[in-house]
Protein backbone atom coordinates (compact mmCIF):
# COMPACT_ATOMS: atom_id res chain seq x y z
CA UNK A 1 0.00 0.00 0.00
CA UNK A 2 2.48 2.56 1.17
CA UNK A 3 5.07 1.81 -1.90
CA UNK A 4 1.94 2.97 -4.15
CA UNK A 5 1.40 6.15 -2.01
CA UNK A 6 5.47 6.65 -2.74
CA UNK A 7 4.91 5.95 -5.87
CA UNK A 8 2.07 8.04 -6.79
CA UNK A 9 3.80 10.70 -4.92
CA UNK A 10 6.74 10.48 -6.71
CA UNK A 11 4.82 11.06 -10.34
CA UNK A 12 3.25 13.73 -8.85
CA UNK A 13 6.42 15.55 -8.23
CA UNK A 14 7.91 14.79 -11.79
CA UNK A 15 4.73 16.14 -12.66
CA UNK A 16 5.84 19.54 -11.25
CA UNK A 17 8.69 19.68 -12.40
CA UNK A 18 8.23 18.65 -15.53
CA UNK A 19 5.15 18.05 -16.40
CA UNK A 20 6.14 14.38 -17.96
CA UNK A 21 2.18 13.96 -18.93
CA UNK A 22 -0.22 16.75 -18.54
CA UNK A 23 -3.30 15.55 -19.21
CA UNK A 24 -2.82 12.91 -16.30
CA UNK A 25 -1.31 15.68 -14.43
CA UNK A 26 -4.61 15.99 -11.86
CA UNK A 27 -5.65 12.53 -11.68
CA UNK A 28 -6.82 11.68 -8.26
CA UNK A 29 -4.50 8.18 -7.22
CA UNK A 30 -6.91 5.27 -6.08
CA UNK A 31 -7.97 5.59 -2.32
CA UNK A 32 -8.48 2.64 0.38
CA UNK A 33 -10.72 3.79 2.95
CA UNK A 34 -10.68 2.43 6.39
CA UNK A 35 -7.24 2.36 7.08
CA UNK A 36 -5.41 0.71 9.92
CA UNK A 37 -2.22 1.65 11.35
CA UNK A 38 0.51 -0.81 10.39
CA UNK A 39 3.86 -0.65 12.33
CA UNK A 40 5.15 0.05 15.76
CA UNK A 41 5.74 3.93 15.11
CA UNK A 42 2.28 4.24 13.16
CA UNK A 43 0.35 2.39 15.66
CA UNK A 44 2.09 4.63 18.34
CA UNK A 45 0.98 7.96 17.27
CA UNK A 46 -2.35 6.74 16.33
CA UNK A 47 -2.62 6.45 19.96
CA UNK A 48 -1.36 9.25 20.85
CA UNK A 49 -4.00 10.70 18.28
CA UNK A 50 -6.94 9.44 19.69
CA UNK A 51 -6.70 9.76 22.89
CA UNK A 52 -5.94 13.50 21.32
CA UNK A 53 -9.35 13.43 19.50
CA UNK A 54 -10.92 12.09 22.82
CA UNK A 55 -10.21 15.35 24.54
CA UNK A 56 -11.20 17.25 21.85
CA UNK A 57 -14.52 15.46 21.31
CA UNK A 58 -14.98 16.43 24.81
CA UNK A 59 -13.81 20.16 24.58
CA UNK A 60 -16.06 23.15 25.40
CA UNK A 61 -14.69 24.93 22.31
CA UNK A 62 -16.51 22.46 20.29
CA UNK A 63 -19.05 24.20 17.94
CA UNK A 64 -21.75 21.23 17.92
CA UNK A 65 -24.54 23.27 15.94
CA UNK A 66 -26.00 20.79 13.47
CA UNK A 67 -26.28 22.50 10.62
CA UNK A 68 -22.74 23.98 10.38
CA UNK A 69 -21.05 21.14 10.93
CA UNK A 70 -23.12 19.04 8.03
CA UNK A 71 -22.39 21.84 5.80
CA UNK A 72 -18.67 21.46 6.65
CA UNK A 73 -18.50 18.47 6.49
CA UNK A 74 -20.43 18.32 2.82
CA UNK A 75 -17.75 21.12 1.70
CA UNK A 76 -15.53 18.34 2.37
CA UNK A 77 -17.14 15.35 0.55
CA UNK A 78 -17.61 17.77 -2.25
CA UNK A 79 -14.27 18.83 -2.66
CA UNK A 80 -12.46 15.04 -1.94
CA UNK A 81 -15.54 12.81 -3.09
CA UNK A 82 -17.65 10.59 -1.38
CA UNK A 83 -15.57 7.48 -1.29
CA UNK A 84 -13.04 9.71 0.77
CA UNK A 85 -14.60 11.87 3.18
CA UNK A 86 -16.97 9.01 4.87
CA UNK A 87 -14.60 8.25 7.87
CA UNK A 88 -13.39 11.68 8.43
CA UNK A 89 -14.70 13.04 11.85
CA UNK A 90 -14.74 17.07 11.32
CA UNK A 91 -14.66 18.98 14.91
CA UNK A 92 -15.03 22.65 14.24
CA UNK A 93 -13.46 24.60 16.98
CA UNK A 94 -14.09 28.14 18.46
CA UNK A 95 -10.90 29.49 18.51
CA UNK A 96 -10.18 33.14 16.67
CA UNK A 97 -7.16 31.89 14.83
CA UNK A 98 -6.42 31.16 11.07
CA UNK A 99 -6.02 27.44 11.07
CA UNK A 100 -6.96 23.80 10.26
CA UNK A 101 -5.50 20.38 9.96
CA UNK A 102 -5.80 16.73 9.85
CA UNK A 103 -4.49 14.56 11.96
CA UNK A 104 -3.27 10.54 11.09
CA UNK A 105 -6.27 8.91 12.22
CA UNK A 106 -8.62 10.76 10.16
CA UNK A 107 -9.70 13.95 12.78
CA UNK A 108 -9.92 17.43 10.77
CA UNK A 109 -9.89 20.35 13.69
CA UNK A 110 -10.88 23.42 11.93
CA UNK A 111 -11.00 26.67 14.06
CA UNK A 112 -13.07 29.27 13.64
CA UNK A 113 -10.81 31.90 12.88
CA UNK A 114 -10.89 30.36 9.55
CA UNK A 115 -14.25 29.99 8.53
CA UNK A 116 -14.15 33.76 9.23
CA UNK A 117 -11.65 34.55 7.05
CA UNK A 118 -12.83 32.34 3.94
CA UNK A 119 -15.25 34.38 1.60
CA UNK A 120 -17.06 31.13 -0.03
CA UNK A 121 -16.91 27.87 -0.59
CA UNK A 122 -14.23 27.26 -3.15
CA UNK A 123 -11.46 28.76 -0.40
CA UNK A 124 -12.84 26.60 2.56
CA UNK A 125 -12.42 23.73 -0.15
CA UNK A 126 -8.79 24.56 -0.81
CA UNK A 127 -7.86 24.60 2.65
CA UNK A 128 -9.86 21.12 3.61
CA UNK A 129 -8.57 19.49 0.61
CA UNK A 130 -5.24 20.95 1.21
CA UNK A 131 -5.41 19.08 4.86
CA UNK A 132 -6.77 16.15 3.86
CA UNK A 133 -4.04 15.80 0.96
CA UNK A 134 -1.55 15.28 3.62
CA UNK A 135 -3.69 13.18 5.24
CA UNK A 136 -4.16 10.76 2.19
CA UNK A 137 -0.01 10.45 1.90
CA UNK A 138 0.58 10.35 5.51
CA UNK A 139 2.77 12.97 4.93
CA UNK A 140 2.75 13.52 9.42
CA UNK A 141 4.01 9.56 9.81
CA UNK A 142 7.34 10.31 7.01
CA UNK A 143 7.67 13.28 9.24
CA UNK A 144 7.84 11.60 12.64
CA UNK A 145 9.98 9.36 11.32
CA UNK A 146 12.50 11.58 9.33
CA UNK A 147 12.30 12.88 13.03
CA UNK A 148 12.94 9.68 15.12
CA UNK A 149 15.85 8.87 13.03
CA UNK A 150 17.70 11.86 13.31
CA UNK A 151 16.57 11.82 17.05
CA UNK A 152 14.26 10.33 18.92
CA UNK A 153 14.73 12.78 21.63
CA UNK A 154 13.45 15.64 19.12
CA UNK A 155 10.44 13.19 18.25
CA UNK A 156 9.32 12.50 21.62
CA UNK A 157 9.47 16.20 22.75
CA UNK A 158 7.18 16.92 20.27
CA UNK A 159 4.80 14.20 21.26
CA UNK A 160 4.83 15.45 25.08
CA UNK A 161 4.38 18.69 23.69
CA UNK A 162 1.21 18.11 21.92
CA UNK A 163 0.22 16.60 24.94
CA UNK A 164 0.75 18.72 27.43
CA UNK A 165 -0.79 21.64 25.26
CA UNK A 166 -3.83 19.54 24.68
CA UNK A 167 -4.06 18.80 28.56
CA UNK A 168 -4.19 22.51 28.75
CA UNK A 169 -1.05 24.08 29.81
CA UNK A 170 -2.34 26.51 32.51
CA UNK A 171 -3.72 29.53 32.34
CA UNK A 172 -1.03 31.95 31.05
CA UNK A 173 -1.04 30.65 27.85
CA UNK A 174 -1.83 33.24 24.99
CA UNK A 175 -2.46 33.06 21.64
CA UNK A 176 1.40 33.10 20.79
CA UNK A 177 1.45 30.10 22.23
CA UNK A 178 -1.61 28.56 21.50
CA UNK A 179 -0.72 28.89 17.66
CA UNK A 180 2.75 27.40 17.99
CA UNK A 181 1.70 24.50 20.38
CA UNK A 182 -1.47 23.02 19.83
CA UNK A 183 -1.86 19.94 17.72
CA UNK A 184 0.92 21.62 15.94
CA UNK A 185 4.28 19.79 16.75
CA UNK A 186 2.99 16.05 14.74
CA UNK A 187 1.57 18.37 12.11
CA UNK A 188 4.47 20.10 10.69
CA UNK A 189 5.70 19.55 7.05
CA UNK A 190 8.49 19.45 4.72
CA UNK A 191 8.36 22.14 1.58
CA UNK A 192 7.99 18.78 -0.32
CA UNK A 193 5.74 17.32 1.04
CA UNK A 194 3.35 20.78 1.28
CA UNK A 195 4.36 20.42 -3.09
CA UNK A 196 2.90 17.09 -3.35
CA UNK A 197 -0.34 17.72 -0.75
CA UNK A 198 -1.19 21.35 -3.23
CA UNK A 199 -0.99 19.19 -6.35
CA UNK A 200 -3.46 16.52 -4.89
CA UNK A 201 -5.48 18.81 -3.11
CA UNK A 202 -5.94 20.72 -6.76
CA UNK A 203 -6.24 17.56 -8.03
CA UNK A 204 -9.65 17.52 -5.73
CA UNK A 205 -10.71 21.22 -6.65
CA UNK A 206 -10.38 20.16 -10.56
CA UNK A 207 -12.51 16.97 -9.84
CA UNK A 208 -14.74 18.80 -8.09
CA UNK A 209 -15.35 21.51 -10.60
CA UNK A 210 -14.44 24.32 -7.65
CA UNK A 211 -12.71 26.86 -9.24
CA UNK A 212 -8.85 26.32 -8.57
CA UNK A 213 -7.35 30.37 -8.09
CA UNK A 214 -9.61 30.48 -4.52
CA UNK A 215 -6.54 28.25 -2.96
CA UNK A 216 -3.64 30.92 -4.25
CA UNK A 217 -6.10 33.97 -3.49
CA UNK A 218 -6.77 32.05 -0.08
CA UNK A 219 -2.74 32.33 0.81
CA UNK A 220 -2.21 35.72 -0.03
CA UNK A 221 -4.49 37.04 1.87
CA UNK A 222 -3.37 35.18 4.92
CA UNK A 223 0.12 36.51 4.22
CA UNK A 224 -1.15 40.43 4.01
CA UNK A 225 -3.09 39.79 7.29
CA UNK A 226 -0.27 38.90 8.65
CA UNK A 227 1.80 41.94 7.20
CA UNK A 228 -0.87 43.52 8.22
CA UNK A 229 -0.85 42.67 11.56
CA UNK A 230 3.30 43.04 12.02
CA UNK A 231 3.13 46.64 10.47
CA UNK A 232 -0.04 48.04 13.15
CA UNK A 233 2.35 46.50 15.88
CA UNK A 234 5.39 48.05 14.39
CA UNK A 235 7.30 44.80 13.95
CA UNK A 236 10.47 44.96 12.00
CA UNK A 237 10.06 41.64 9.18
CA UNK A 238 7.24 39.31 8.86
CA UNK A 239 7.20 36.35 10.19
CA UNK A 240 4.29 34.48 8.65
CA UNK A 241 4.62 31.50 10.58
CA UNK A 242 3.15 33.34 13.70
CA UNK A 243 0.29 32.34 11.59
CA UNK A 244 -1.36 29.04 12.93
CA UNK A 245 -1.48 28.07 9.82
CA UNK A 246 1.99 28.60 8.52
CA UNK A 247 3.54 27.43 11.91
CA UNK A 248 2.93 24.19 10.31
CA UNK A 249 3.50 25.06 7.05
CA UNK A 250 6.31 26.49 5.96
CA UNK A 251 5.34 29.18 3.21
CA UNK A 252 6.83 32.03 1.38
CA UNK A 253 5.91 34.50 -1.71
CA UNK A 254 7.33 32.06 -3.89
CA UNK A 255 4.88 29.19 -2.75
CA UNK A 256 1.84 31.59 -3.68
CA UNK A 257 2.95 32.23 -7.00
CA UNK A 258 3.28 28.26 -8.12
CA UNK A 259 -0.16 27.52 -6.33
CA UNK A 260 -1.43 30.78 -9.09
CA UNK A 261 0.64 28.85 -12.01
CA UNK A 262 -0.62 25.71 -10.61
CA UNK A 263 -4.35 26.95 -10.96
CA UNK A 264 -3.74 28.26 -14.69
CA UNK A 265 -2.71 24.45 -15.40
CA UNK A 266 -6.13 22.59 -13.38
CA UNK A 267 -8.65 21.88 -15.93
CA UNK A 268 -11.02 23.18 -13.18
CA UNK A 269 -14.50 24.29 -13.11
CA UNK A 270 -15.95 27.83 -12.10
CA UNK A 271 -17.71 27.17 -8.90
CA UNK A 272 -17.19 29.81 -6.29
CA UNK A 273 -20.44 29.22 -3.90
CA UNK A 274 -20.86 31.97 -2.46
CA UNK A 275 -24.06 32.26 -1.59
CA UNK A 276 -24.30 28.47 -0.17
CA UNK A 277 -21.37 29.36 1.80
CA UNK A 278 -22.56 33.03 3.34
CA UNK A 279 -25.68 30.85 4.09
CA UNK A 280 -24.01 28.32 6.09
CA UNK A 281 -21.84 30.90 8.36
CA UNK A 282 -24.54 33.42 8.59
CA UNK A 283 -25.99 32.49 12.16
CA UNK A 284 -22.34 32.28 13.62
CA UNK A 285 -21.14 35.58 11.70
CA UNK A 286 -21.58 38.00 14.60
CA UNK A 287 -19.96 35.86 16.93
CA UNK A 288 -16.77 34.75 15.11
CA UNK A 289 -16.29 38.87 13.84
CA UNK A 290 -16.65 39.65 17.71
CA UNK A 291 -13.84 37.02 19.20
CA UNK A 292 -11.50 38.25 16.09
CA UNK A 293 -12.42 41.75 17.21
CA UNK A 294 -11.44 41.73 20.81
CA UNK A 295 -8.05 39.81 20.00
CA UNK A 296 -6.53 43.33 19.84
CA UNK A 297 -5.06 43.10 16.84
CA UNK A 298 -6.44 46.42 15.11
CA UNK A 299 -4.82 46.43 11.54
CA UNK A 300 -4.87 42.60 10.97
CA UNK A 301 -8.64 42.76 11.99
CA UNK A 302 -8.85 45.95 9.67
CA UNK A 303 -7.23 43.95 6.45
CA UNK A 304 -9.47 40.96 7.46
CA UNK A 305 -12.86 43.06 7.57
CA UNK A 306 -12.21 45.18 4.32
CA UNK A 307 -11.39 42.04 2.67
CA UNK A 308 -14.68 40.32 3.15
CA UNK A 309 -15.89 43.88 2.96
CA UNK A 310 -14.82 43.93 -0.78
CA UNK A 311 -17.15 41.98 -2.35
CA UNK A 312 -20.07 43.76 -0.44
CA UNK A 313 -20.47 45.91 2.68
CA UNK A 314 -23.38 43.99 5.04
CA UNK A 315 -24.63 45.15 7.96
CA UNK A 316 -22.73 42.65 9.94
CA UNK A 317 -19.57 43.47 8.64
CA UNK A 318 -20.22 47.27 9.47
CA UNK A 319 -21.02 46.73 12.73
CA UNK A 320 -17.95 44.77 13.50
CA UNK A 321 -16.07 47.64 11.76
CA UNK A 322 -17.37 49.78 13.81
CA UNK A 323 -16.78 47.84 16.71
CA UNK A 324 -13.59 47.27 16.33
CA UNK A 325 -12.83 51.13 16.24
CA UNK A 326 -14.59 51.82 18.90
CA UNK A 327 -13.13 49.57 20.84
CA UNK A 328 -9.66 51.37 19.90
CA UNK A 329 -11.05 54.38 21.05
CA UNK A 330 -8.33 56.96 19.73
CA UNK A 331 -9.67 59.86 19.40
CA UNK A 332 -9.61 59.83 15.97
CA UNK A 333 -11.02 56.56 15.79
CA UNK A 334 -14.54 57.55 17.55
CA UNK A 335 -15.77 59.75 14.41
CA UNK A 336 -14.90 56.66 11.97
CA UNK A 337 -16.92 54.56 14.49
CA UNK A 338 -20.04 56.39 14.60
CA UNK A 339 -19.92 56.56 10.53
CA UNK A 340 -19.62 52.95 10.25
CA UNK A 341 -22.40 52.31 12.94
CA UNK A 342 -24.50 54.83 11.24
CA UNK A 343 -23.60 53.08 7.60
CA UNK A 344 -25.37 49.42 9.33
CA UNK A 345 -28.07 51.20 10.63
CA UNK A 346 -28.81 52.26 7.06
CA UNK A 347 -28.87 48.29 5.99
CA UNK A 348 -30.37 47.45 9.08
CA UNK A 349 -32.17 49.33 11.26
CA UNK A 350 -32.91 46.58 13.88
CA UNK A 351 -29.22 46.40 15.14
CA UNK A 352 -29.02 47.04 19.23
CA UNK A 353 -26.13 46.52 19.26
CA UNK A 354 -25.21 49.56 16.68
CA UNK A 355 -27.23 51.85 18.55
CA UNK A 356 -25.32 51.25 21.73
CA UNK A 357 -22.35 51.66 20.38
CA UNK A 358 -23.10 54.56 18.53
CA UNK A 359 -24.12 56.14 21.17
CA UNK A 360 -21.24 55.20 23.83
CA UNK A 361 -18.53 56.76 21.39
CA UNK A 362 -20.68 59.73 20.90
CA UNK A 363 -20.74 60.07 24.79
CA UNK A 364 -16.99 59.52 24.81
CA UNK A 365 -16.44 62.36 22.16
CA UNK A 366 -18.58 64.92 24.56
CA UNK A 367 -21.58 64.80 22.33
CA UNK A 368 -24.04 63.93 25.02
CA UNK A 369 -26.88 65.41 23.73
CA UNK A 370 -26.53 63.34 20.14
CA UNK A 371 -25.64 60.56 22.63
CA UNK A 372 -28.87 59.71 24.32
CA UNK A 373 -30.75 59.60 21.36
CA UNK A 374 -29.46 56.55 20.38
CA UNK A 375 -29.04 55.02 23.61
CA UNK A 376 -32.59 55.43 24.06
CA UNK A 377 -33.13 53.76 20.91
CA UNK A 378 -30.80 50.73 22.25
CA UNK A 379 -33.14 50.18 25.60
CA UNK A 380 -36.24 50.39 22.94
CA UNK A 381 -35.28 47.98 21.11
CA UNK A 382 -33.64 45.84 23.86
CA UNK A 383 -35.11 47.00 27.72
CA UNK A 384 -33.95 43.56 29.53
CA UNK A 385 -30.49 44.02 28.26
CA UNK A 386 -27.66 42.86 30.69
CA UNK A 387 -25.97 46.35 30.64
CA UNK A 388 -29.45 48.00 30.88
CA UNK A 389 -29.04 49.46 33.71
CA UNK A 390 -25.66 51.02 33.28
CA UNK A 391 -26.89 51.97 30.25
CA UNK A 392 -30.20 54.20 31.70
CA UNK A 393 -27.77 55.66 34.20
CA UNK A 394 -25.78 57.53 31.27
CA UNK A 395 -29.27 58.56 29.58
CA UNK A 396 -30.39 59.91 32.67
CA UNK A 397 -30.02 63.97 33.77
CA UNK A 398 -27.11 63.64 36.65
CA UNK B 1 41.52 20.71 36.77
CA UNK B 2 40.40 22.44 39.58
CA UNK B 3 39.10 25.56 37.80
CA UNK B 4 36.42 23.86 35.78
CA UNK B 5 34.89 21.97 38.84
CA UNK B 6 35.16 25.50 40.58
CA UNK B 7 32.68 27.34 38.01
CA UNK B 8 29.89 25.00 38.23
CA UNK B 9 29.74 25.51 42.01
CA UNK B 10 30.18 29.23 41.45
CA UNK B 11 27.14 29.44 39.09
CA UNK B 12 25.13 27.23 41.10
CA UNK B 13 26.05 29.54 44.46
CA UNK B 14 25.30 32.25 42.19
CA UNK B 15 21.95 30.97 41.14
CA UNK B 16 20.99 30.55 44.40
CA UNK B 17 22.04 33.46 45.21
CA UNK B 18 19.69 35.73 42.83
CA UNK B 19 17.05 33.31 44.01
CA UNK B 20 16.62 33.18 47.97
CA UNK B 21 15.23 36.21 48.21
CA UNK B 22 12.03 35.65 46.25
CA UNK B 23 11.72 32.41 47.76
CA UNK B 24 12.18 34.07 51.50
CA UNK B 25 9.52 36.71 50.31
CA UNK B 26 6.93 34.16 48.63
CA UNK B 27 3.62 34.53 49.53
CA UNK B 28 2.04 36.27 52.84
CA UNK B 29 -0.73 35.75 55.27
CA UNK B 30 -3.00 38.52 55.42
CA UNK B 31 -4.65 38.32 59.07
CA UNK B 32 -8.44 39.33 59.25
CA UNK B 33 -9.20 42.38 61.24
CA UNK B 34 -5.71 44.21 60.06
CA UNK B 35 -5.72 47.07 57.77
CA UNK B 36 -3.61 46.70 54.59
CA UNK B 37 -2.87 48.91 52.08
CA UNK B 38 -3.05 47.33 48.50
CA UNK B 39 -1.78 47.50 44.94
CA UNK B 40 0.72 49.41 46.15
CA UNK B 41 -1.70 52.28 46.51
CA UNK B 42 -3.92 54.61 48.64
CA UNK B 43 -6.41 51.84 48.43
CA UNK B 44 -7.25 49.66 52.32
CA UNK B 45 -8.62 46.91 52.85
CA UNK B 46 -9.37 45.24 56.25
CA UNK B 47 -10.37 41.54 55.53
CA UNK B 48 -12.83 39.85 57.89
CA UNK B 49 -11.00 36.58 57.13
CA UNK B 50 -7.58 35.60 56.65
CA UNK B 51 -6.12 35.65 53.38
CA UNK B 52 -2.79 34.56 51.16
CA UNK B 53 -1.26 37.33 49.54
CA UNK B 54 0.63 35.65 46.50
CA UNK B 55 3.82 37.37 45.84
CA UNK B 56 3.86 37.45 42.06
CA UNK B 57 2.02 40.74 40.76
CA UNK B 58 -0.56 40.13 37.95
CA UNK B 59 -0.04 43.80 37.01
CA UNK B 60 2.68 46.50 38.21
CA UNK B 61 -0.64 48.11 39.90
CA UNK B 62 -2.16 45.39 40.82
CA UNK B 63 -2.31 42.26 43.67
CA UNK B 64 -3.96 38.97 44.07
CA UNK B 65 -5.03 37.45 47.01
CA UNK B 66 -6.40 33.55 47.16
CA UNK B 67 -7.88 31.37 50.12
CA UNK B 68 -7.39 27.80 48.62
CA UNK B 69 -4.63 28.64 46.20
CA UNK B 70 -3.83 30.46 42.53
CA UNK B 71 -6.80 30.33 40.42
CA UNK B 72 -9.22 28.56 43.05
CA UNK B 73 -10.44 31.67 44.28
CA UNK B 74 -8.81 34.90 43.57
CA UNK B 75 -8.78 38.14 44.24
CA UNK B 76 -7.33 41.00 42.36
CA UNK B 77 -7.03 44.47 43.03
CA UNK B 78 -6.19 46.89 40.36
CA UNK B 79 -5.28 50.72 41.75
CA UNK B 80 -4.64 53.66 40.07
CA UNK B 81 -5.01 52.48 36.44
CA UNK B 82 -4.02 55.72 34.26
CA UNK B 83 -4.90 55.99 30.81
CA UNK B 84 -2.98 54.27 28.67
CA UNK B 85 -1.89 52.06 30.74
CA UNK B 86 -2.90 48.46 30.36
CA UNK B 87 -4.85 46.55 33.38
CA UNK B 88 -2.28 43.86 33.53
CA UNK B 89 1.78 43.28 32.84
CA UNK B 90 2.21 42.89 29.06
CA UNK B 91 3.82 39.80 27.86
CA UNK B 92 5.53 41.83 25.00
CA UNK B 93 4.59 45.26 24.38
CA UNK B 94 5.30 44.55 21.08
CA UNK B 95 3.68 41.10 20.00
CA UNK B 96 0.97 40.43 22.19
CA UNK B 97 -0.02 44.24 23.29
CA UNK B 98 -2.70 44.55 25.84
CA UNK B 99 -6.07 47.11 25.55
CA UNK B 100 -5.32 50.22 27.19
CA UNK B 101 -7.43 52.25 29.56
CA UNK B 102 -7.96 55.35 27.55
CA UNK B 103 -8.41 59.20 29.41
CA UNK B 104 -11.83 59.36 27.76
CA UNK B 105 -13.44 56.01 28.85
CA UNK B 106 -16.33 55.31 30.71
CA UNK B 107 -17.38 52.98 33.91
CA UNK B 108 -19.60 51.22 30.92
CA UNK B 109 -15.95 50.71 28.76
CA UNK B 110 -14.67 48.97 31.96
CA UNK B 111 -16.42 45.71 31.41
CA UNK B 112 -15.21 45.68 27.82
CA UNK B 113 -11.60 46.50 28.72
CA UNK B 114 -11.45 43.06 31.53
CA UNK B 115 -12.90 41.17 28.60
CA UNK B 116 -10.10 42.57 25.90
CA UNK B 117 -7.42 42.10 28.25
CA UNK B 118 -8.50 38.44 29.37
CA UNK B 119 -9.20 37.33 26.08
CA UNK B 120 -5.78 38.25 25.08
CA UNK B 121 -3.78 37.75 27.85
CA UNK B 122 -5.23 34.25 28.72
CA UNK B 123 -5.73 32.99 25.24
CA UNK B 124 -9.82 32.53 26.35
CA UNK B 125 -11.55 31.77 23.07
CA UNK B 126 -15.47 31.93 24.93
CA UNK B 127 -16.11 34.82 26.84
CA UNK B 128 -19.09 36.04 27.78
CA UNK B 129 -20.39 39.36 29.83
CA UNK B 130 -23.13 39.28 32.68
CA UNK B 131 -25.04 41.64 34.11
CA UNK B 132 -23.20 45.00 35.07
CA UNK B 133 -25.38 47.46 37.37
CA UNK B 134 -24.63 50.95 38.83
CA UNK B 135 -23.85 51.12 42.08
CA UNK B 136 -21.09 52.80 44.76
CA UNK B 137 -17.54 52.23 45.82
CA UNK B 138 -15.18 54.19 47.45
CA UNK B 139 -18.12 57.14 47.95
CA UNK B 140 -18.29 57.49 43.90
CA UNK B 141 -20.75 56.07 41.27
CA UNK B 142 -19.21 52.59 40.21
CA UNK B 143 -20.03 49.63 38.05
CA UNK B 144 -20.55 46.12 39.29
CA UNK B 145 -20.63 43.54 36.47
CA UNK B 146 -19.88 39.90 36.06
CA UNK B 147 -18.62 37.44 33.74
CA UNK B 148 -17.98 33.94 32.53
CA UNK B 149 -15.32 32.34 30.22
CA UNK B 150 -13.12 29.28 29.65
CA UNK B 151 -9.75 29.16 30.34
CA UNK B 152 -7.32 26.75 28.38
CA UNK B 153 -7.47 24.18 30.53
CA UNK B 154 -10.86 23.82 30.06
CA UNK B 155 -12.69 25.31 33.32
CA UNK B 156 -15.70 27.54 33.46
CA UNK B 157 -14.85 30.36 35.47
CA UNK B 158 -16.75 33.02 36.70
CA UNK B 159 -16.17 36.06 38.08
CA UNK B 160 -17.57 39.98 39.57
CA UNK B 161 -16.29 42.88 39.92
CA UNK B 162 -16.39 46.43 40.71
CA UNK B 163 -14.90 49.36 39.22
CA UNK B 164 -14.74 52.96 39.52
CA UNK B 165 -13.03 55.50 38.05
CA UNK B 166 -11.55 58.64 39.75
CA UNK B 167 -10.51 61.05 38.04
CA UNK B 168 -9.77 59.10 34.62
CA UNK B 169 -8.13 56.44 36.57
CA UNK B 170 -9.52 53.10 36.71
CA UNK B 171 -9.87 51.01 40.67
CA UNK B 172 -11.45 48.11 40.53
CA UNK B 173 -11.40 44.55 42.29
CA UNK B 174 -11.96 41.24 41.27
CA UNK B 175 -12.98 37.88 42.22
CA UNK B 176 -12.35 34.84 39.54
CA UNK B 177 -12.94 31.11 40.89
CA UNK B 178 -14.07 28.25 38.93
CA UNK B 179 -17.61 28.15 38.52
CA UNK B 180 -17.60 24.42 39.88
CA UNK B 181 -17.85 24.87 43.99
CA UNK B 182 -16.06 28.06 44.07
CA UNK B 183 -17.22 30.67 43.14
CA UNK B 184 -20.40 30.58 45.13
CA UNK B 185 -18.51 28.94 48.11
CA UNK B 186 -16.55 32.16 49.04
CA UNK B 187 -18.28 35.10 46.86
CA UNK B 188 -19.41 36.17 49.76
CA UNK B 189 -15.67 36.57 50.95
CA UNK B 190 -14.89 38.88 47.84
CA UNK B 191 -17.76 40.77 48.92
CA UNK B 192 -16.92 41.52 52.31
CA UNK B 193 -13.42 42.45 51.05
CA UNK B 194 -15.13 44.86 48.79
CA UNK B 195 -16.85 46.00 51.83
CA UNK B 196 -14.09 47.00 54.01
CA UNK B 197 -12.48 48.82 50.94
CA UNK B 198 -11.44 52.36 51.88
CA UNK B 199 -9.24 55.00 49.66
CA UNK B 200 -7.26 57.92 51.36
Amino acid sequence: MRPMVRLLAAVAAMATLGAANPEREFDLPTYTGAYQPQNVDERGMWMVDDESERLTRDSRLVIRDEALNNYVHSVLCRAVGNDRCGGVRIYILRVPVFNANMSPNGTMRVYSGLLLRMRNEAELASILGHEFAHFEMRHSLDEFRRKRSTSDLLAWTAVLGTLAATYGGGSTQSYGDFRISVYGALFRFSRDQEREADILGFSYMAEAKYRPSAASEVWRSAMNEADATSTGRALRGQRYDKTAFFATHPTNLERADYLSALANRVPGGEYEGRNAYQAALAPWLDQFLEDQIKLNDFAGTEYLITRLGAEEWTAPLLLARAELYRLRANPRDLPNAVEFYRQALTLNPDLPTAYRGMGLSLMRMDRKSEATPSLSRYLELKPDALDADMIRSLVAPQ
Amino acid sequence: MLKSLLKPVLLISAAAALTAPAALSANDLIKSGETVAVAKSTLSITPPRDWNKLSARPGKKAETWTLDGEQLNDISFYSDIAPGEPLLRERSKKRDPLPKLRSNSLLTDVPEFLEGTYRAHFGIAVFSLGASKPTKFLNEPAIQFTYEYVTPDELTRRGEAIAVLRSGKLFMITYDAPKLHFFERNIEDYRAVVASAKIA
